[in-house]
């Protein structure tokens, strides 16, 4: 699970930004979050989700712990929902990936607001410029990523095709 | 039960350290950051030589046209660099006889980008120079394309730049054809946007934004970037302009840090 989450961080860190579309980049660290919590269970995608949010804390120069708390409770989350959902749906998996970075942006954008008096950004700029291209983005990556990673973890698909 | 009971206390474990270090944000986590950097920025830079190894296998049938193309780009540039000398030579002149002073001129340091910000509301880069190399906290970067941002964090031997895209950003600036002055911010999605424009000026597509030279920070004249857009939020006094930055941040590879 480390080696998987250093991987996505070191190209997060070094290729992501040559990769933008309209300005937006994918949040590659958020898909093995969820898959973590989808396959493995709330304990371990909580725990994913927390040293991913904080090795992006540390990188970035945001407030600290805001990526880590964010990331920890979507881990979370996904564990709760892979016992609900049939979480082996390529499509399940594509609108959680959708859904969690929606929700990690919105909350990221409630918590810089708390934290700081006053924010360069309104909130409908920021949904259409960003919240949204990046979560198209990081859907229609997550489909081949959650693919190698089931492949990784011997998990079997309920759906060859989206 | 006893698993249950395990998944709560993971989550307050991770709740009481995350209010600990937002709390203590700037006093505990900067050095650390920095000094993590600085660890990281051997391995960084190796893997970032290596990106750019992959980058340069291109294919060679382009070359010679590209070379073509590029030899007559040299020769245009040649042309307007002896211009711009007649130009200088002139601006020179008529500066002496009305008793105007030079701007103060500038050194740099050149240095290499060696990672990006992993966040998508942050917008910064990682610098191979340090304190050691002479780098200063709150100074300006630029690039050979116009203003890059300032130098956020500073290890020994690396360094953070906020770059003038990020949210957190402030720039004074003005429209250089009018000389309207505004404050230019960033957002997330690589673009600037200069507000406080008054509402009577004529700022229109394709004007270049300058740094004022307010502050201690930004050097006066620096190119930003071109407006893309103008507008007014309903309800406020002031104008809006969207800017392109000059310098696209995402192809960044070399910046210069001003001493």
């Amino acid at each position: 699970m480390y080696f998987i989450l250093v991987i996505t961080l070191v190209i997060h860190l070094t290729v992501l930004d040559h990769i933008r579309i309209f300005g937006s980049k994918p949040d590659l660290m958020l898909i093995p979050v969820i898959f973590f919590g989808l396959f493995l269970g709330r304990g371990i995608g909580l725990e994913a989700g927390f040293a991913a949010g904080l090795a992006k804390d540390l990188f970035a120069i945001d407030f600290f712990g805001i990526n880590a708390s964010i990331f920890a409770l979507i881990g979370y989350l996904a564990g709760v929902l892979g016992a609900m959902l049939s979480r082996e749906s390529k499509k399940t998996q594509s609108l959680l990936a959708i859904l969690f970075t929606i929700m990690s942006m919105i909350l990221h954008f409630i918590l810089v607001s708390v934290f700081l008096n006053r924010i360069n950004v309104n909130f409908g700029e920021y949904l259409a410029s960003s919240i949204i291209p990046t979560a198209v983005y990081t859907a229609i990556l997550s489909i081949p990523i959650f693919a190698k990673l089931q492949d990784l973890f011997n998990i079997r698909s309920s759906e060859e095709y989206f | 039960m006893s698993k249950q009971k395990n998944v709560v206390l993971k989550l307050l474990i991770v709740a009481a350290f995350l209010v600990l270090l937002i709390a203590n944000s700037s006093t505990i986590i900067s050095p650390i950051r920095t000094k993590l950097i600085d660890v990281m920025s051997i391995p960084l830079k190796t893997l970032h030589g290596l990106c750019e190894i992959s980058g340069r296998i291109i294919p060679f049938s382009s070359l010679k046209e590209e070379n073509k193309i590029l030899r007559a780009r040299i020769d245009l540039l040649n042309r307007q660099l002896e211009e711009s000398k007649m130009l200088t030579a002139e601006n020179q002149r008529l500066k002496d006889i009305l008793g105007f002073k030079n701007a103060a001129a500038y050194s740099t340091i050149p240095a290499e980008v060696i990672g990006r910000d992993p966040s998508n509301w942050s917008n910064s880069l990682i610098i191979d120079k340090g304190a050691l190399q002479g780098i200063k906290q709150n100074k300006a970067v630029i690039s050979m394309r116009g203003l890059v941002g300032r130098v956020l964090e500073l290890g020994r031997y690396s360094g953070k730049i906020l770059l003038i895209t990020d949210p957190n950003s402030k720039v004074s600036s003005v429209i250089q054809r009018n000389r309207q002055g505004g404050i230019l911010v960033g957002r997330p999605d690589g673009k600037c946007k200069m507000i406080y424009i008054a509402l009577d000026s004529d700022v229109t597509r394709g004007d270049r934004v300058i740094t004022a030279g307010f502050g201690s920070v930004f050097p006066r004249g620096i190119l930003i970037g071109e407006v893309e857009d103008v507008g007014k939020d309903p309800g406020l006094l002031y104008k809006y302009a969207i800017v392109r930055p000059s310098q696209d941040m995402t192809k960044l590879e070399e910046v210069l840090c001003i001493k």
